[in-house]
């Protein structure tokens, strides 16, 4: 007997049951469907990240200084300890090209021809190597000590009227002052542009630390020092001083390029500096902070740790939704096998061989796990698609999971008809016969 | 027209151990050749049933030899069995045993589809037995769309599809009424005198009386052979057609 013949049995048999059979391949649909679709969207999430990290990203290590037991991600925790002379004495040091401070600046609004944007945190303060050169869709990056500015599409297209190189762009601060840029360069796209912005699109305006974190450092404390400032750094405003000098909430260092061993050697360097007792971050640090410097890359990896971890827990689950699953195929092959004792006599009187009756049925567990697996295939991928629409990530579809999920299908079928298939072989026609 | 032997049992016993032993069938010594018709008739427990099973090669006998179609069944194992079974013998029930999924047409094609015989060709071999036993016009009806007259014709011509050497038909009749139960004989009457080797078991005396003899069991035992000239055969057509028929087949029925 041939296998298409024994498919076309098995699927007249499953259709006649349509609700049970529906029923019984729930358990696989959830399970692989579950696999499918997380599988979906930690591909894409990894794809989204990883995509929007740029080569020339990759010679920057990123550090703050938070307690060594935070979890979290990049700023977890972080408290301001950079001052600008220790900024100053890492660029010096050997294998790094330049260092800056990061600061992120509480904002009100945005002002622009008379129009005002309500806009909360819109403003970072960084060096100039921050706007990396293949970040800009046009002009150039601000320049350190200037009044400038480099917004991204989405402050630049905020307006009734889209603002451009060239203009200038007010910017009411948190405590109620107002400042004034000049753009001189905007970004390609409204992501952000390390791992401290987070990769959502939202509106920057980035400008130079100095005079913008300077000038509100000094405001907001009025020349008066406050050491040992334990705010969370996040919220700057509330920007501290050691001396007369600004502190950052964190620190870009720039390698001398993207190879392992120059980020590594620029990382010792720059640590044993801010480590050592000439720096006055080490005063800060005291017994509870610890410096945190890393790549993007490695940030990234963090983040894919958790969601590697994430990811085995829904497999664990989908791996029991499975087995349950094959349980309820091979309780209903069971059913149905005793519901078809006389079939199962009449095949054998007209000639079928035990293992015909043996293909049928396991042929037919078979079958409802394959459909299992490519309407739960089908569910996960939707469900994919859903999540990566609304996280807005590009989709990419993890094709050799669907192929496993086939496989897990077809084995699922097989290990839960095995037995039903084999007890209908061994029926006693002249028993089966007679059943009523 | 073949003359010689379909089924023969030779001092066959068939003994179950149900808390002592019983014998189903104790010594039955039973010819009977090819294009012949036998009933077998006898009340419940004489082994009507268990010999039907063995002749059917469904069943193996606990001692003597069961030879059909020339095969010694006692010497086969489960799967050649299965294959003599499917090849050599077509099955008539009492509730006519159709696969409820089934279309006629794919009913009388399944003995077949086990055969391995191409789809079309099946169809095309399962459609003319159809026509000839006058369903053409029911081929894809699927059995519960059928009346029981009809369902039995479907597994007349299903237990024919294979060119069977011996048809087993076990009480035909016994869920049909009168008018029908004659339709379905005459049937039975059509395709002996086509050349089929037919044994029926019956406890009804007018269904046996179509056959050329009757064997009589009782208690596992051959009460005795009757043999029948023509009885209860009513179409001359029919009679003038099993002249060229060997009806004087040896029967003995031995008994210790």
């Amino acid at each position: 007997m041939r296998p298409l013949e024994f498919g076309r049995l098995a699927w007249r048999a499953i259709r006649s049951h349509r609700l049970r059979s529906a029923l019984t391949t729930l358990g696989i649909v959830i399970g692989i469907a579950a696999v499918i679709a997380f599988v979906t969207l930690g591909a894409s999430l990894q794809a989204g990240l990883v995509g929007d990290i740029s080569p020339d990203d990759q010679r920057n290590l990123y550090g703050w200084a938070a307690d060594p037991d935070t979890e979290g991600g990049p700023l977890a925790g972080a408290q301001p300890v950079f001052s600008q002379d220790d900024l100053d004495a890492v660029s010096e040091r050997d294998g790094v090209d330049a260092a800056y401070g990061y600061m992120p600046i509480s904002t009100q609004a945005l002002v622009y021809g008379g129009e005002l944007s309500p806009q909360s945190d819109a403003l970072v303060a960084a060096g100039p190597p921050y706007i990396r050169p293949d970040t800009l869709e046009e002009g150039r990056q601000f320049e350190m000590g200037e009044r400038e500015a480099v917004i991204n599409p989405a402050v630049a297209g905020q307006f009734e009227e889209n603002v451009s190189v060239g203009d200038e762009l007010t910017i009411a601060l948190q405590g109620g002052q107002q400042t004034t840029v000049t753009v001189v360069g905007i970004t390609e796209t409204s992501e952000g542009l390390s791992p401290f912005e987070g990769f959502e699109p939202s509106p920057r305006v980035y400008v130079p630390t100095d005079p913008y974190y300077t000038e509100e450092v000094e405001s907001a404390t009025g020349g008066v020092g406050g050491e040992n400032a334990s705010e969370n750094g996040s919220s700057a405003g509330n920007g501290t001083v050691v001396g007369e000098d600004a502190l950052f909430l964190a620190i870009v260092v720039q390698a001398e390029s993207a190879d392992d061993a120059d980020v590594d050697r620029a990382r010792e360097s720059a640590l044993a500096y801010l480590e050592s007792e000439d720096s006055d971050t080490s005063e800060l640090l005291g017994d509870e902070l610890a410096v945190t410097m890393q790549t993007s890359t490695e940030l990234l990896q963090q983040l894919q740790d958790v969601l590697d971890l994430l990811q085995s827990f829904i497999v664990g689950i989908a791996a029991i939704s499975l087995v349950v699953g094959s349980i309820g195929i091979a309780n209903i092959m069971l059913v149905s096998v005793t519901e078809r004792t006389r079939e199962i006599g009449i095949m054998k009187a007209v000639g079928a061989q035990n293992r015909d009756v043996l293909g049928l049925f396991l042929t037919e567990a078979v079958v409802l796990g394959i459909i299992g697996a490519i309407l739960g295939t089908a569910l996960g991928l939707l469900v994919g698609y859903a999540g990566t629409w609304y996280i807005d990530i590009p989709l990419v579809y993890p094709y050799g999971y669907v192929a496993l999920a086939i496989a897990v299908g077809i084995l699922v079928g097989v290990l839960s008809g095995l037995y039903p298939a084999w007890r209908a072989a061994r029926t006693d026609p002249i028993d089966a016969l007679r059943y009523e | 027209m073949a003359t010689g032997t379909a089924v023969s049992l030779q001092n066959v016993r068939k003994t179950y151990h149900l808390g002592e032993p019983v014998h189903a069938l104790d010594g039955v010594t039973l010819e009977i050749p090819q294009g012949t018709y036998t009933a077998i008739m006898g009340p419940s427990g004489s082994g009507k049933s268990t010999l039907m099973n063995l002749v059917g090669c469904l069943d193996t006998p606990t001692d003597g030899t069961v030879v059909v179609g020339g095969e010694d069944v006692t010497t086969l194992d489960d799967r050649e069995r299965t294959t003599l079974r499917g090849t050599t013998v077509g099955f008539v029930f009492q509730t006519f045993n159709l696969m409820p999924r089934l279309s006629a047409l794919e009913n009388v094609a399944l003995p077949q589809l086990f055969q391995s015989v191409g789809r079309s060709t099946r169809r095309d071999r399962a459609r003319e037995l159809l026509e000839r036993v006058g369903l053409s016009d029911r081929t894809d009806h699927m059995p519960n769309e059928l009346s029981g007259g009809q369902r039995q014709r479907v597994a007349l011509a299903r237990a024919l599809v294979n060119d069977p050497t011996i048809v087993l038909a076990d009480e035909p009749s016994g869920n049909l009424d009168t008018d029908t139960e004659s339709d379905v004989l005459d049937l039975f009457d059509e395709f002996y005198d086509a050349g089929t080797t037919m044994l029926v078991v019956t406890h009804e005396r007018h269904v046996a009386e179509r056959a050329e003899r009757i064997v009589h069991l009782l208690d596992g035992r051959i009460e005795r052979v009757e043999e029948l000239e023509d009885a209860g055969r009513e179409s001359n057509a029919t009679q003038n057609r099993r002249d060229g028929v060997d009806g004087t087949g040896a029967a003995s029925g031995a008994d210790r």
